[in-house]
Parts: structure tokens; C-alpha cells; sequence
């Protein structure tokens, strides 16, 4: 009986994924874009970083040997990045086609919903992510150990952005205004996160504010467990970035689903 | 009963404080395998009442039964036994017909999907088509393949918002013909009479939220016979015809016409208080026109 119930749960989630990949996949050329796009926005950092190893050694943990990795994890970041635009740009197309109404009617959970666009996103990511992430294991090769964490890692980075993308989301419903207004906050928030430039390089000033952005910790810590490859050093040295890494894996998404609850019950919408 | 509501309201609050009522007090019963039709104009209530009653909205006073459910209080059990259809749309554009219905399918756990789906896009001619992207469909294959969708899990009762929308008239036919045969509760709203007056066996006029009139289409009729629309052929003095008309309390709506004078009597037993009145001029012509369900309904809305 359980495992039938299961089983059910599972078939609607894989085909809210399903429907999803497919939706995204009508227009390829976007999809490889979508993976380039990350390319085009680190080459600049690449050059410049390049050039300033020539007259100096290091930039805090980073030298001329490591900063690929650096600059590869940002990418791998950025790609996971474009799950926050995929959950409010998808709900947008099912609110004009009309094709919430036809979810909330049916014998449906709004969670196979959620976990169904999770699913999918991290599918839309998946190719270029691996693809990078193989080339960096050749490049900067780390234990079977460290491999293994930085996939949780990047996993719970995942859940983050798709918590992220899912409060975006309720708004792409409700009241496009406020995605928009979001979207900007959002973007900040990213751009003083240090995706593609080392924090050493940036001033005091700005160091300051990037100290109170929890991205921050969740980006520089899946780079720092790369290229110490010792998770207990890792953990022992930078106690501040494991904890709010956790904080943020645990808060974020139940803020999130709790922010989609009230929007979706203030639309009037007594559905799923 | 299998939709009955009860003292149904929803108002809507906007910006600056102001407020639509856009159902108000609606009490409709309906019984199990009829064929109901709800007409009004845009912005009456129709799909308010039909989203209601499908629980994707809550009302704000009120309740309604749907096969014993409470709207209120048994939105899911109600979830299981309908279907909502709003015009061609609920369908995604960027897959497949196949990939829609699949999905659909997979979303109200229905199985053998695969022998389901072929049958109804065969009887509803869209099987040639189900493998392109829908977004490639014209209007009236896109309102087939949402028909197909409703379809798919055999629901109890179906509701339809304006499901023959921007359709031509074959296909139009098409979708009213699939309907009549289907052996189901069916609730349809339009604001076009022929798909209601074709299909309907009963049949409610809603207006500003207010249900203004609502019969069979049998009593409906009779209330249509109560009443005779006349085209008056004259060309002289035409004007001065239509102003004596005009003061007479059993006519109503006088229209102009080319050649003539249109007018309505309220009840047929006044026909012969017009020939006085007609003694006076040159009547080429005196004929009785059919009047329709969209006639009552443009009278009382």
C-alpha cells in the first residue's frame, strides 16, 4: 500500500521533471546559451587574474596554479545560478497558458510541484555542470572523499538557489512588480559574492559588506574544501563558513516554501 | 442534486479601496447528467462562478455541494471528480500534444494512458496531430486537444469556460456534437447562445453577478412566445411612425431598418392594438420575426 502511494508520488514529481526538460529542451540554441553564457561573463576575470599572477605570487589562498579552479567553481556557480531565473520564468508561461488552474484542480500536491521544478533544474544544469566538474577532478585532481562532500556541497547550494528561485517564483504569480524588484536585490547580492574575483582583491569596504552575505560562504567554502582536499582541515579552519554553509542549507528553503504558502493562500487559491 | 449552491458571493477588492461583487447571492441547483449553461455578457461572473465551483477560488460568502461535497471543506474528494476546461488554453504550448496528454495522464494517476489517449484523440480527430509541438495547432485543434485533456480522466462532472472560443463554425458543430453525447453533468458558460441554446437543457442568464433568469429551455421558449417581433415595411412617413410607436407602453425596442420599422410586443394578446395605429399610414408590409434565446437574454441584460 505504502510503496503504491510511493509510487505515485514519484510518477507525479518525475512528470512535473519531465514535462519541465521538455519545455526547456523546444528551444536547444537557448539551452546552450544558457551554458555559454557563464563563459563569456568569467573570460574577462580570466584575463585579469592572468596578468595580475605576473606580478604577484598569490591572492589570498589563490596562485597561477589554482586560480582555474577558482574561476572553474565560479562557473559551475553561475550555471546552478540560472535555476533562480528558471522557477519565476517557468510559473510566468504556466500563468499565461493557463496551466496552474489545470494543476490546482487536479488530485495534486503543490510539494510534487516544488520537487517536481527541482528535479528539473538540477537536470537543465546537469551536462555542463559534470562536464566542468570532470575536467576540474582532471585538472586539480582530490580524493574520492573530497569528491564525494563537494557534490553535497554543490547539492545543497542547489536546494539554496532553488529556494531562491521558488520565493522569485511566487511573485512571478502574484505580482510581476515585485519579482522585478527581487531580481534586483538578487543580482547584488550575487555581484558581492565573489563568483568570479577572489574577496582578497576587492577593498575593505567591500570586504565588509561581503562578510554579511551568506552566498558568499556558500560559494567560498565548496572552493576552499577543492583545494585544501581535507575536509576535517577545512571544517577546523573556517568554522564561520561551515556553520552559516548549514544555517543557510536548512533556513533558506523552509523561509522560502513559507513565503510561497502565504502568497499562494493570499491569491485566494484554495487549490492543490 | 450534483452542484446545488447556496446564497453563492465573491467580491473582489481592487486598488483605491474599491470593490466588484461579482457573484451575489447565487443559488443555482443542478441534476446529475444535465446539461447546464450559464450566459452573460464579459465581466457578469461567469467564470468566477465556474472557478468557484471547479475550487480554484473560495467564495466570499456562501457555499456550494458538489456530489455532496462541500466546497469548502472537500476540495480535494471534489478535485477527484471534475474537470475544468477554460477555452482552448490549460494546455502546454512548447511539447507535444502527446507529451501534454502523457503528462496529464501521469498527474491524475491514471493508467493504460497509452490505449486512453489514442481512443479519444481518434474520436476527437487530433490523432494526425499529437506529435507536433501544440504551439503549431490552429485555434480548433488546440480546443480539441483541451477537450481530449478534460476528457482523460473520465470526470463526474465537466465544466467548460467558453469552450468553443474563436472557433469556426464546423468545428464549432464538432465540439457541441462530442458534448451532447457524453453522458456526463456538464456546466458551461458563454456568452454565446448558440453553443448554449444547442447543447443545454437548462439555462441561467447571469448579470452583474446576479442570476436574472434561469429555466428549461422548453419554459424559456414560452417565455419567447409571449412575445412578437414585427418588421413594418413603410416608406412614407416613416419617422412620424416610429415617434406614435414610441409612446405606446406594450412596445418595446424600435429599431430602425432600412425600409422599415422593428419593433417588439411585450405580449402577444397587444398584437391588435396595432392596426389603429397603422390605419393611419402606408404599410407596405407587416411580418413576424422568430425571436431567439439571444433576444430574451439581450431583453433582460
Amino acid at each position: 500500500m505504502k510503496v503504491n502511494k510511493i509510487n505515485r508520488i514519484l510518477s507525479k514529481t518525475f512528470a512535473i521533471a519531465e514535462k519541465n526538460v521538455r519545455t526547456q529542451i523546444r528551444f536547444k540554441y537557448y539551452m546552450i546559451w544558457k551554458w555559454f553564457l557563464p563563459i563569456i561573463t568569467l573570460l574577462m576575470p580570466i584575463i585579469i587574474l592572468d596578468k595580475f599572477f605576473d606580478f604577484s605570487s598569490s591572492i589570498g589562498p589563490w596562485t597561477q596554479q589554482n586560480f582555474m579552479i577558482f574561476m572553474m567553481i565560479g562557473y559551475d556557480i553561475m550555471i546552478m545560478q540560472t535555476m533562480i531565473d528558471y522557477i519565476p520564468k517557468s510559473l510566468i508561461g504556466e500563468k499565461y497558458w493557463k496551466t496552474l488552474p489545470a494543476l490546482m484542480i487536479a488530485p495534486f500536491n503543490r510539494f510534487y510541484l516544488l520537487f517536481g521544478y527541482i528535479i528539473s533544474e538540477f537536470l537543465g544544469v546537469l551536462i555542463p555542470f559534470a562536464a566542468f566538474f570532470i575536467v576540474m577532478v582532471i585538472v586539480f585532481p582530490i580524493s574520492f572523499l573530497t569528491i564525494i562532500v563537494i557534490i553535497l556541497m554543490f547539492f545543497g547550494v542547489g536546494l539554496v538557489f532553488s529556494g531562491v528561485g521558488l520565493f522569485l517564483g511566487v511573485f512571478a504569480i502574484s505580482n510581476e512588480n515585485f519579482l522585478y524588484i527581487f531580481n534586483v536585490i538578487i543580482r547584488l547580492i550575487f555581484w558581492f559574492s565573489c563568483v568570479s574575483y577572489p574577496f582578497q582583491l576587492f577593498p575593505n569596504a567591500v570586504q565588509a559588506i561581503i562578510n554579511l552575505n551568506p552566498i558568499y560562504y556558500l560559494i567560498d567554502i565548496i572552493r576552499l574544501t577543492w583545494i585544501e582536499n581535507n575536509i576535517i582541515l577545512t571544517a577546523y579552519s573556517h568554522p564561520i563558513h561551515i556553520i552559516i554553509f548549514t544555517i543557510s542549507l536548512v533556513v533558506f528553503p523552509i523561509i522560502c516554501v513559507y513565503i510561497f504558502n502565504i502568497v499562494y493562500k493570499k491569491l485566494g487559491i484554495s487549490g492543490y | 442534486m450534483i452542484i446545488e449552491t447556496f446564497n453563492l458571493s465573491k467580491t473582489y477588492h481592487l486598488k483605491g479601496r474599491k470593490r466588484i461583487q461579482a457573484l451575489d447571492d447565487v443559488n443555482i441547483s443542478i441534476q446529475e447528467g444535465e446539461k447546464f449553461g450559464l450566459l452573460g455578457p464579459n465581466g457578469a461572473g461567469k467564470t468566477t462562478m465556474i472557478s468557484i465551483l471547479s475550487t480554484l477560488i473560495q467564495p466570499s460568502a456562501g457555499y456550494a455541494i458538489i456530489d455532496g461535497n462541500n466546497i469548502l471543506t472537500k476540495s480535494k474528494t471534489i478535485k477527484s471528480k471534475i474537470a475544468l476546461m477554460l477555452g482552448n488554453d490549460m494546455i502546454y504550448y512548447r511539447i507535444t500534444g502527446y507529451a501534454n496528454l502523457k503528462f496529464f495522464c501521469k498527474v491524475y494517476g491514471l493508467e493504460n494512458y497509452k490505449v486512453k489517449i489514442a481512443q479519444l484523440a481518434k474520436e476527437l480527430e487530433i490523432e494526425k496531430w499529437l506529435n507536433e509541438y501544440v504551439e503549431r495547432y490552429s485555434t480548433g485543434m488546440k480546443s480539441k486537444l483541451a477537450l481530449c485533456r478534460v476528457l482523460l480522466s473520465d470526470p463526474l462532472i465537466l465544466f467548460l469556460d467558453e469552450p468553443t472560443l474563436g472557433l469556426d463554425v464546423k468545428t464549432k458543430k464538432f465540439i457541441i456534437d462530442k458534448l451532447k453525447k457524453l453522458n456526463k453533468t456538464i456546466f458551461i458558460t458563454s456568452h454565446n447562445m448558440d453553443v448554449v441554446e444547442k447543447l443545454c437543457t437548462r439555462i441561467a442568464f447571469i448579470n452583474n453577478g446576479k442570476i436574472v433568469k434561469m429555466g428549461s429551455k422548453e419554459e424559456l421558449s414560452k417565455l419567447l412566445q409571449k412575445r412578437v417581433r414585427i418588421f413594418i415595411g413603410i416608406t412614407e412617413n416613416k419617422n412620424k411612425l416610429k415617434q406614435e410607436l414610441e409612446q405606446q407602453d406594450f412596445i418595446t425596442n424600435i429599431t430602425n431598418e432600412e425600409t422599415g420599422l422593428k419593433i417588439e410586443i411585450l405580449r402577444r394578446e397587444d398584437y391588435n392594438m396595432l392596426f389603429p395605429i397603422f390605419s393611419n399610414y402606408k404599410i407596405i408590409k407587416i411580418q413576424e420575426l422568430e425571436l431567439s434565446i439571444e433576444d430574451l437574454f439581450l431583453n433582460l441584460v
